[in-house]
């Protein structure tokens, strides 16, 4: 690539947005929210994990696309994002496990290098048909060349192999990386990544949110064409939380490790608490969609047939179950319980009645020692 | 009053900042520190000398996995960690290409090239610490050493100190609804530990608890406590906010029922053979042996009370859940339905 090339395409970034932006009538939507995406990247509303080190590699990304002009012109004015009607193609659940990796790895990394640090690594899981687990992840380690990140294949292959030892049923899913929302650093990495697997998907964990949500976003690739060249865009893909019950435990446990001092609280209190917590949690998203209704009755809110139909729907829903067939199932169970109550209480009962006899002949001792001599007698 | 409040704030701020600090700050590995403690070797004068152990969120979690995973199989693998004072502090975990039955899991040898090559290359993406012990599932009997498991520490504490042994059981971790861990370190040979009270109590199954008697002196247990960074907790809190649904949708009852029924069948071989020894008791009438079977008999029905109450535990959520979703109330259920159609869940 020529110096010049890279002058005019460092200095040129917005200029060349806007041009894309009036040339191509079909890219409109999706350019100017790269242009936005630009913006998040040069000056950062909220604090980047390395501001001088994201812009430095989106400054050198114009380099890159400068020099691979006619090939895959990734983030040429900074498209990023695919068009909002575009679909994900595949339904992904994701492990707390993952989560908790990231979060220990950049906390890890901010710690050791007294800064924030822009972390990467890789998902593994498994993958049914369209849909995808992503249940655990590794580190990756990358060297920084002229200010942008190339993931050290060595290491990767290195920590595969090891990966496949353990988990043998899990492969390569995508890589993982923190910070802010997606921007054209991101794309360069995520070429990279596919030159190890077909289409990977792509989180986002940003350390720096100030929201209460989860502040992870995954994303997957479409090649799309803008600008007469294919680009390679990122499309959100919705995810939700894989749970199992021993994760679940795993995951209540640390939330509330504090609990663990009072181990003097009763079991009963801790095990009500939780289902307690639950159904606090139900009657709050209850309560909104309540006043929901009500605000759209009282006409402050537009109504939404959707979704009121959908409130509708769930209403409809309770009983949730109440055949006869339950009814008996349930009681059925409710005696099982009892039961084992009862045969618990009878253990008890008995070690009772077993501890006050030896205690009754623990006082008698002579006497009970004198009748047993006679019994051996006679 | 202006002013006082911005004081306040200012004052809140800094604290804040000082408390995420203090929080993360066991994140920093200090390698000259980590030599020093290492050269030093407290822990040969004392054999009692680690008295805690502090173990990071994700390496608990990793734990619990792998020791699911493994289903009614042992499983195994390493921690990283540090020392700090009488202190552990667990940072990870990983685990090894190992499972098998009991006498399987001391297969160090074959995990000791795996171990390595990991660390090597944890140590590449900023994970300084060595490795700090290891952990091993007992699915469904209990947080203990076994006398294969203590002869291992032993082994590991005489050549690659600082080590623990952690223990997890991932079959009662689910059935009493909590992590069920145990942390510990064994004496050295011939070393006569001071009478202590009785060690916590817990159940098990009759067909190991020869194993558990013989070698339960040989070694004491950590006190375990728990650390997570301030992006942990933030990630937590808003993790729990789509987690609560799971509380709800699982039932302990089910998913244990398995465990439940050989928590029974355990018992009643024990029950069996405490009577025979009451039996036996009764006939020669040896003040010894009674006491003896008194404990067996109220050890029983420790058990026994345990099993019943994390059953009725299953059971009141099962209720409470019976109650929520399914006991409307027809007529006000019908009435409520046409004017606010939601409300009625929260009744």
């Amino acid at each position: 690539m020529s110096a010049k090339d890279m002058a005019s395409m460092e200095v040129d970034e917005d200029v060349a947005a806007e041009a894309t932006s009036s040339s191509q009538s079909l890219a409109v939507e999706s350019t100017s929210q790269a242009a936005s995406g630009i913006i998040n990247v040069v000056a950062p509303t909220s604090p980047l994990p390395q501001p001088a080190q994201s812009s430095a590699s989106s400054s050198s990304l114009s380099v890159v696309a400068g020099g691979s002009n006619s090939e895959v012109v990734s983030g040429d004015g900074g498209t990023v994002m695919a068009s909002a009607g575009t679909v994900g193609s595949v339904s992904v659940s994701l492990h707390p496990l993952v989560i908790l990796n990231i979060s220990e790895h950049w906390t890890r990394q901010r710690a050791q290098e007294g800064k924030p640090v822009q972390v990467l690594g890789a998902l593994i899981g498994k993958q049914t048909g369209r849909h995808i687990e992503i249940m655990n992840s590794f580190e990756l380690s990358y060297d920084e060349l002229g200010g942008h990140i190339i993931i050290n294949r060595d290491y990767y292959t290195v920590k595969e192999e090891q990966y496949k030892q353990v988990f043998s049923d899990m492969d390569l899913l995508g890589w993982y990386t923190t910070g802010d929302t997606p921007g054209p650093p991101d794309l360069l990495i995520h070429k990279q990544v596919c030159d190890l697997l077909d289409s990977p998907v792509f989180l986002k964990l940003n350390p720096m949110a100030r929201h209460t949500d989860l502040p992870v976003s995954i994303f997957e690739s479409v090649l799309d064409l803008v600008n007469g060249a294919p680009t390679m865009l990122l499309v959100e893909l919705q995810y939700t939380l894989a749970t199992e019950e021993a994760e679940r435990i795993g995951v209540d446990h640390v939330a509330r490790m504090s609990s663990h001092d009072t181990q003097e609280s009763s079991l009963v209190a801790e095990n009500l608490q939780a289902q307690y917590s639950a159904i606090k949690m139900l009657a709050s998203r209850v309560r909104l969609i309540a006043e929901y209704v009500r605000a759209s009755q009282r006409g402050e809110v537009e109504f939404n047939h959707e979704i009121l139909r959908q409130v509708n729907a769930l209403t409809h829903r309770l009983p949730v179950l109440s055949s006869d067939k339950f009814r008996g199932e349930f009681y059925n169970q409710c005696n099982d319980v009892a039961l084992m109550s009862y045969l618990g209480t009878i253990t008890k009962c008995c070690n009772t009645m077993n501890r006050f006899i030896n205690r009754f002949n623990l006082l008698h001792e002579r006497l009970a020692m004198g009748r047993r001599m006679r019994g051996l007698f006679f | 009053m202006n002013q006082s409040q911005i004081a306040q704030r200012t004052w809140e701020m800094a604290n804040n900042m000082e408390s995420v600090n203090a929080a993360d700050e066991i994140y920093q590995y200090d390698r000259k520190q980590q030599q020093d403690i290492l050269q030093a070797k407290p822990w040969e004068k004392d054999p009692h000398f680690f008295k805690q152990i502090k173990i990071s969120a994700l390496a608990l979690l990793k734990m619990v996995m792998h020791a699911r995973s493994g289903g009614t199989l042992e499983v195994m693998g390493l921690m990283l960690g540090k020392v700090d004072g009488p202190t552990m502090i667990v940072m990870d975990s990983f685990a090894l290409p190992v499972e098998g039955t009991e006498t399987r899991v001391n297969a160090q040898a074959q995990a000791y090239e795996y171990m390595t090559g990991y660390v090597e290359a944890a140590k590449q993406v900023g994970r300084q610490e060595n490795v700090i012990g290891w952990y091993h599932s007992h699915p469904g009997y209990g947080c203990w050493l076994s006398g294969i498991d203590v002869s291992t520490q032993m082994l590991n504490q005489n050549y690659q100190e600082p080590f623990v042994a952690i223990v997890i059981d991932p079959i009662r971790t689910i059935s009493s609804g909590k992590v069920n861990i145990g942390a510990f370190r064994t004496y050295p040979k011939g070393y006569k530990p001071p009478d202590e009270g009785p060690s916590e109590y817990q159940t098990i199954p009759l067909n190991k608890i020869e194993d558990f008697g013989v070698h339960c002196k040989q070694y004491y247990s950590l006190d375990i406590s728990y650390f997570k960074s301030s992006l942990d907790k933030k990630l937590l809190d808003s993790l729990w906010n789509k987690y609560w649904v799971n509380t709800l949708s699982s039932s302990s009852l089910i998913t244990n029922a398995e465990y439940m029924t050989r928590q029974i069948f355990d018992l009643s071989d024990k029950l069996e053979n405490s009577e025979t020894a009451l039996g036996r008791a009764g006939l020669f009438g040896l003040d010894p042996q009674e006491k003896k079977t008194e404990d067996k008999l109220s050890r029983v029905t420790r058990d026994s009370c345990k099993t019943t109450m994390e059953a009725l535990h299953g059971l009141m959520a099962q209720v409470v859940k019976d109650r929520l979703f399914n006991q409307i109330p027809q007529a006000q259920s019908q009435a409520q339905e046409s004017a606010q159609p939601s409300s009625q869940a929260q009744a």
